[in-house]
């Protein structure tokens, strides 16, 4: 487990040095100044710059002027959005807490409903269930995010008024940011309306969770039906049958386990996916995420803020893959043997 | 009373087109405490008939047969789940590969435990609880490893082969069977090992009087083993008789070959002469011989041969075959 743990870590500094090489390689790619693409400060004077370049070693070589770049990534100073004037830091640090609730909600509902689903399709294969899921899997997978959001908004929200179109919760509340993560706080605070406002603030979740998680649970029905399958295919569950279990002992005892660590396997790699779906249902729900930001930094020009954006999405996308990586480790014994590291 | 009588059992491949019967008619019998070999080359049905006796096979497999009487009751007047209940209790299978049978993520002990039988408890449950951990223990302590305590922790992975095998022979005796399919128990294994597998076999056989049909694609390994054996080729019987009969008597041109391929028992011949063997290899399912099919390699193979041959009894000594070889002993 120590050597898997090691492995992890040292993949884990390696890609992000690589992500801060592509990003400090932006700065020079994006049209401009490079200095001021680093550091957003689009109105300093010339004495400012002249100390900005002296400390972002400028009148050294490309690579010194890396490790400064990295040294002041290191610090928190990712310079600021050349729009807003604020430091990214601190931007993202506001945003990134609406998109992690989002998107580690939208996650786990895409799992708790197509992980399971997927198993009942593989035990009835080739049967209406079977085929009856496969359709459903196929067609949510192909709905476009943006024709669904929008849909869903036009339905639930205005025509049948049920859930709130927009935000994270409605206005009426003050929640204390303690952890930024809403739910938390709310739960946290001893505000005396503080039941209703976790309710508000599940029904502002609702809608957009349900678009986000739509496409990747689709993913994991079809995921988990061909794990199942696999599965069922494999000696151990004949050796199982043989030895007297009845099928549903043989389901709920070796199957549902080998199969979800499967699919669990893959769960890492689709979630970069749900990350760029819930980008653009950020932009549809105006929900206050780090995606909808980096749209509009996009659409502004703002190199700075998209070089940080860009930092701290991949690097919550890589945390999170190492999480559902240390999962898996946890789950399957084979996984955790020296050798098999490797993977 | 046999213990176990089987005739004209065909498992047939489902398929869009015509039918492929992979297992052909084969007959078994067996007696009580008896060990038979199931014998044949790679590919001729063995692990698919063994299969289908302890119904195991998947929906793609259809299995027919004339007889299948289990100590005395027809199963085959059985509903489904009648079968399987007698089956699974009395009748328990290892598998070929053990490292493959047993679930990789769960560990042997816990693995042990779920095969041992609920009648054999008593108690409340957190007393049975105990009582399947302890019943564990002496399944593995019975099949030689004494270091239970490290076993019942391991998964499947960290043990060796024979170890697996022995985990797999100590799940197929939690039910007290009275036959034990051995399916290629020594595959892939060293000799040393080998010869424990098959020790641990035998007295079992002679201790319980337990039953075993030992499966082998090698005619002479299974030889010191066996009181019996049939063999098999593509899935139609070929011969079946005592170990002597078959061993020195072959009356079927393939079990001929397969004795005159063995080194043993080619001890008188010269040295670095050719071993005697058939020509050609096993046909594939999708391109089996109508008639005997052995035929294309048969060196006694003639124009009748395209008729599937009825089986012929010498003395209790079954022979399926046009022309055997009875004639060139005596
Ligand atoms: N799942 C399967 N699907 C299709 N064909 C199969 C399947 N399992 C076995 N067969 C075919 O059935 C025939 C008999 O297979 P079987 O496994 O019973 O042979 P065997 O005598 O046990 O051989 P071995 O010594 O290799 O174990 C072979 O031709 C094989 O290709
Ligand atoms: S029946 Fe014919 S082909 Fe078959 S084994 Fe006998 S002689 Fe050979
Ligand atoms: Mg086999």
């Amino acid at each position: 487990m120590l050597i898997f743990t090691l492995r992890r870590l040292s993949l884990f500094i390696f890609t992000i040095l690589l992500l801060t090489l592509l990003s400090f390689s932006l700065s020079f790619l994006f049209p401009g100044d490079q200095l001021i693409n680093l550091t957003g400060q689009l109105n300093a004077s010339p004495e400012q710059l002249a100390i900005l370049a002296n400390d972002y070693n400028q009148q050294f070589g490309l690579l010194s002027q890396y490790f400064s770049y990295l040294n002041h990534l290191f610090h928190g100073e990712m310079g600021y959005s050349m729009n807003s004037q604020l430091p990214i830091a601190t931007e993202v640090l506001n945003r990134l807490p609406a998109t992690i609730e989002l998107t580690c909600v939208a996650l786990l509902v895409a799992m708790f409903f197509g992980i399971p689903i997927g198993f009942c399709a593989a035990i009835y294969h080739r049967k209406l269930p079977d085929n009856l899921i496969l359709t459903v899997a196929m067609l949510g997978y192909s709905i476009p995010v943006f024709w669904l959001g929008i849909l869903a908004i036009l339905v639930f929200s205005i025509q049948l008024g049920w859930l709130p179109s927009a935000g994270q919760i409605s206005l009426l509340f003050e929640i204390e940011p303690v952890t930024g993560l809403q739910l938390i706080d709310i739960l946290l605070s001893d505000n005396e309306y503080k039941w209703q406002a976790f309710q508000d603030a599940t029904r502002h979740l609702i809608l957009p969770v349900i678009v986000v998680a739509l496409a990747p649970a689709t993913i994991f029905m079809r995921l988990a039906r061909t794990a199942m399958l696999e599965v069922l295919d494999t000696h151990y569950i004949k050796a199982a049958k043989a030895k007297g279990l009845t099928f549903s002992q043989i389901i709920y005892r070796h199957a549902m386990r080998n199969a979800f660590i499967k699919v669990i396997r893959d769960v890492g790699l689709q979630f970069a996916n749900l990350i760029t779906i819930a980008m653009v249902t950020e932009v549809i729900f105006s929900w206050p995420g780090i995606g909808r930001w980096l749209i509009e930094s996009i659409y502004q020009r703002d190199y700075t803020a998209i070089q940080g954006g860009l930092i701290v999405l991949s690097t919550f996308i890589f945390i999170v893959h190492i999480i559902i990586d240390f999962v898996y480790a946890a789950l399957n014994p084979l996984a955790r043997e020296p050798h098999h590291g490797a993977r | 009373m046999n213990l176990i009588d089987i005739r004209n059992l065909s498992i047939e491949l489902k398929t869009a087109s015509k039918p492929i019967f992979a297992v052909d008619r084969v007959n078994l019998t067996m007696k009580e405490g008896e060990v038979r070999g199931l014998v044949g080359e790679s590919g001729s049905g063995k692990s698919l008939l063994a299969q289908a006796i302890v119904g195991v096979l998947d929906e793609k497999w259809r299995v027919d047969a004339d007889r299948f009487h289990w100590r005395g009751n027809d199963l085959m007047r059985l509903s489904p789940a009648e079968r399987k209940a007698i089956i699974t209790k009395d009748v328990a299978m290892i598998f070929q590969e053990p490292m493959a049978c047993l679930d990789p993520t769960t560990s042997i002990g816990e693995q042990l435990e779920e095969a041992v039988d609920a009648e054999q408890l008593t108690g409340f449950f957190w007393q049975k609880r105990q009582q399947r951990k302890q019943a564990a223990i002496n399944l593995l302590h019975k099949v030689g490893i004494k270091q239970h305590e490290v076993c019942v922790k391991s998964f499947p992975h960290q043990l060796t082969d024979a170890l697996c095998q022995r985990v797999m022979i100590a799940m197929a005796l939690a039910r007290r069977p009275m036959l034990l399919i051995a399916d290629e128990p020594t595959a892939a294994m060293e000799s040393t090992n080998q010869g424990q597998i098959f020790r641990l076999l035998a007295s079992l056989n002679q201790l319980k009087n337990m039953s075993i049909l030992l499966i082998s694609h090698d005619l002479e390994n299974v030889t010191h083993w066996t009181n019996t054996i049939t063999v098999m080729y593509s899935g139609q019987f070929v011969e079946a008789g005592t170990t002597e009969q078959i061993f020195n008597q072959p009356y079927h041109p393939y079990t001929r070959a397969l004795v005159d391929s063995s080194p043993r028992a080619n001890r008188m011949i010269p040295n670095k002469s050719r071993l005697m063997t058939l020509p050609g290899s096993i046909p594939i399912l999708q391109h089996l011989p109508i008639g005997c099919r052995l035929g294309p390699r048969c060196p006694r193979a003639q124009q009748k041969c395209v008729h599937a041959p009825k089986i012929k009894n010498f003395h209790s000594h079954q022979v399926s075959c046009h022309f055997p070889l009875k004639d060139s002993y005596s």
